[in-house]
């Protein structure tokens, strides 16, 4: 028989084919199982996710991932009771493939199907790492794909979307920065690594959307696109000058700005919103600044800070089946079985 | 123990059929230890949408209505058939996600036939005349899929049929189709060529070809290159990619569900460009 209180999750809008199992409890909800496979080696060669390819690789690791998770949890399929899937946002390709795998799944064991929103299961995940979110929380959902700004009210329920970038997401700045550098893709973690050796201070990058002018319109939002730009023109000076320049150090200066804008703007979201509690997610949490900074001015602040192991901030299926867990348990009316999937899915919608 | 098949090659065609094993009458004799043939399958319910597009949404509620129409319970389905292209990526592969998960959660076996294998049987079981099939169907991008065919077993009226005698067991439901309307027979069709992708214009020569027959959607679209004979099939039809299927399964073929897609992906890094750790 289904236990309602069991529910698999899948998540496919990008590379990462992931499937967890999450059961459901009134004071925290239970991580059973989180397998992923990765597609990621296949793109590397191209310097970016390759839609195609990450589709193709979803259809074939499907199977053989949800078949791993179920060994793992030593669950039988049966058992399921609830199916939740990322309906957005994504890649449509990708996102199409888990989508009509959650759909068979729920058809094939006739249990109740949820398309979740992705970033705000990047918030929902840590639930499962540090139980229950109080009444209210803030979120920050920082990655390669998306930089944003939450207000939790319910995770399941009542979600608010304070900010997000205007133009690249922080870990996409990253990659970009690494490349001008001259660094492999992805660049992220070159960056991070040659950051930590040099000296944050040594050069003052501008800080996008900072500005009394951009507060009234745009005190949450994020802009690195600028940034980025700083420092492509401050590196090109140096080499046609003849200059030599310490890479750490550009490395150091830029992840500083980053790392000061994202925290600055969500700590003065928190006190302007009453909140004490914020929650670090996506894959961009892992970066060694942005970690440091934000347990700072969150303890001058006197704000809990969140922060989940960087193996649940990747893409994976904990996050969705984390999300799935919270909308069973607040009792949220399942999505259709002919739910779309949505590139870019509104984050004022957990669920569709 | 009803089969469920599905094909999402072009449009979306479900349907639930009833096998009827055993043989079909004036059904030759198959190899060693193999049946021959069946009785023609009872299609218990069907659907087809005319939508190329919204595979992924549409495809799970039409299971779910065969389903429902039938009055069969999900757990008694004993097999899930599918088509495997070739065809545009993305609904090809809403329907093989489909089928390998559907038949994952019912513990069921899920078996795989080239779209164009069902066309090309639906032209002989049609009564077409001709030796051989040229299947055409349309890739997109001013190019077609194709593959060429004849019946498998000897040739002609009187080979190997792996279905026939009208629909067993169907007399009290005149409503139900017929799998393969007009011969009432159905034929298992061998592979000669293909499939391939290419223009149009390339396989004008080879459709030209004397005592070939030429169907699929494709000749719709390119009648100066690809004249379509008449009364060709143009639709796949879910019931006989089963009928495949269990003549195929029955003789021990491995039915492999890899997708054809017959074209490398195109290398475009996305837009929205993601780091490792996303
Ligand atoms: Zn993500």
């Amino acid at each position: 028989m289904p236990d309602a209180s069991l529910v698999l999750g899948i998540e496919t809008s990008c590379d990462e084919t992931g499937v967890a199992l999450v059961r459901v409890h009134d004071d925290g909800n239970e991580l059973l199982t989180d397998v992923v496979a990765s597609s990621m080696d296949e793109h590397a060669r191209f310097g970016g996710i390759i839609p195609e390819i990450a589709s193709r690789a979803h259809l074939e690791a499907m199977i053989p991932t949800l078949t791993r998770a179920l060994e793992r949890a030593d669950v039988d399929l049966g058992e399921v009771g609830a199916v939740a899937v990322t309906a957005g946002p994504g890649l449509v390709g990708p996102l199409t493939v888990g989508a009509a795998a959650a759909k068979a799944l729920a058809v094939g064991l006739d249990v109740p199907l949820y398309g979740v929103n992705h970033v705000i299961g990047h918030a929902a995940v840590d639930e499962l790492v540090h139980g229950r979110f109080p009444e209210r929380v803030m979120a920050l959902v920082v990655s390669g794909g998306h930089s944003s700004l939450l207000l939790v009210d319910d995770i399941a329920t009542d979600v608010t979307e304070l900010g997000h970038t205007l133009d690249d997401a922080a870990g996409e700045a990253f990659d970009k920065v690494g490349r001008l550098l001259g660094l492999p893709y992805p660049g992220g973690p070159h960056i991070d690594r040659l950051a930590r050796e040099g000296d944050p201070t040594a050069v003052r990058f501008p800080r996008g959307l900072t500005a009394a002018k951009d507060q009234a319109r745009h005190a949450y939002d994020f802009s690195f696109s600028g940034l980025k730009t700083a420092v492509a023109r401050w590196v090109e000076a140096k080499q046609d000058a003849g200059e030599e320049f310490s890479l750490p150090d550009v490395a150091a200066s830029f992840a500083a700005s980053v790392a000061d804008v994202l925290t600055a703007k969500t700590i003065a979201a928190c006190r302007s919103h009453d909140v004490t509690t914020l929650v670090v997610g996506g894959g961009f949490s892992a970066n060694s600044q942005l970690r440091e900074l934000a347990a700072e001015r969150c303890a001058e602040a006197g704000i809990t800070l969140r922060i989940p192991p960087i193996r649940y901030c990747t893409d994976n299926g904990a996050m969705i089946g984390a999300l799935g867990a919270a909308v069973v348990r607040a009792g949220v009316a399942p999505s259709s079985l002919d739910l779309p999937v949505d590139s870019s899915m509104p984050l004022t919608h957990v669920t569709v | 123990m009803p089969v469920l098949a599905l094909d999402t090659s072009a449009d979306i065609g479900v349907c639930l059929i009833q096998p009827s094993p055993g043989p079909g009458p004036g059904s030759s004799s198959g190899p060693a230890g193999a049946p021959a043939s069946w009785r023609m399958p009872v299609v218990l319910a069907e659907r087809r949408v005319t939508e190329q597009r919204r595979h992924a949404e549409l495809l799970a509620p039409l299971v779910a209505e065969v389903l429902a129409e039938a009055g069969t319970d999900r757990r008694e389905v004993t097999a899930v058939v599918v088509g495997t292209g070739p065809a545009p990526f993305t609904g090809l592969r809403a329907g093989l996600v489909t089928a390998r998960t559907l038949a994952f959660a019912l513990g069921v076996p899920v078996h795989g036939v080239s779209s164009l294998d069902a066309l090309a049987a639906q032209a002989f079981a049609a009564g077409l005349a001709g030796e051989e099939v040229l299947v055409v169907t349309d890739a997109r991008r001013r190019e077609v899929y194709a593959a060429r065919y004849r019946r498998r077993g000897p040739a002609g009226p009187d080979g190997p049929v792996i279905a026939s005698g009208g629909t067993a067991g169907a007399a009290a439901d005149a409503t139900a189709p017929d799998v393969a309307p007009g011969a009432g027979w159905l034929p298992d069709v061998e592979l000669l060529a293909g499939p391939l992708v290419d223009h149009a214009e390339a396989l004008a020569a080879e459709a030209a070809r004397p005592g070939t027959v030429i169907v699929g959607p494709g000749g719709l679209i390119y009648p100066e290159h690809l004249p379509l004979t008449p009364g060709a099939p143009l639709l796949v039809e879910p019931a006989v990619l089963a009928a495949l299927a269990l003549a195929r399964a029955a003789r021990g073929d491995a039915l492999p569900t890899e997708p054809l897609y017959l074209r490398r992906p195109d290398v475009v890094p996305s837009a929205a460009r993601k780091r490792a750790t996303g």
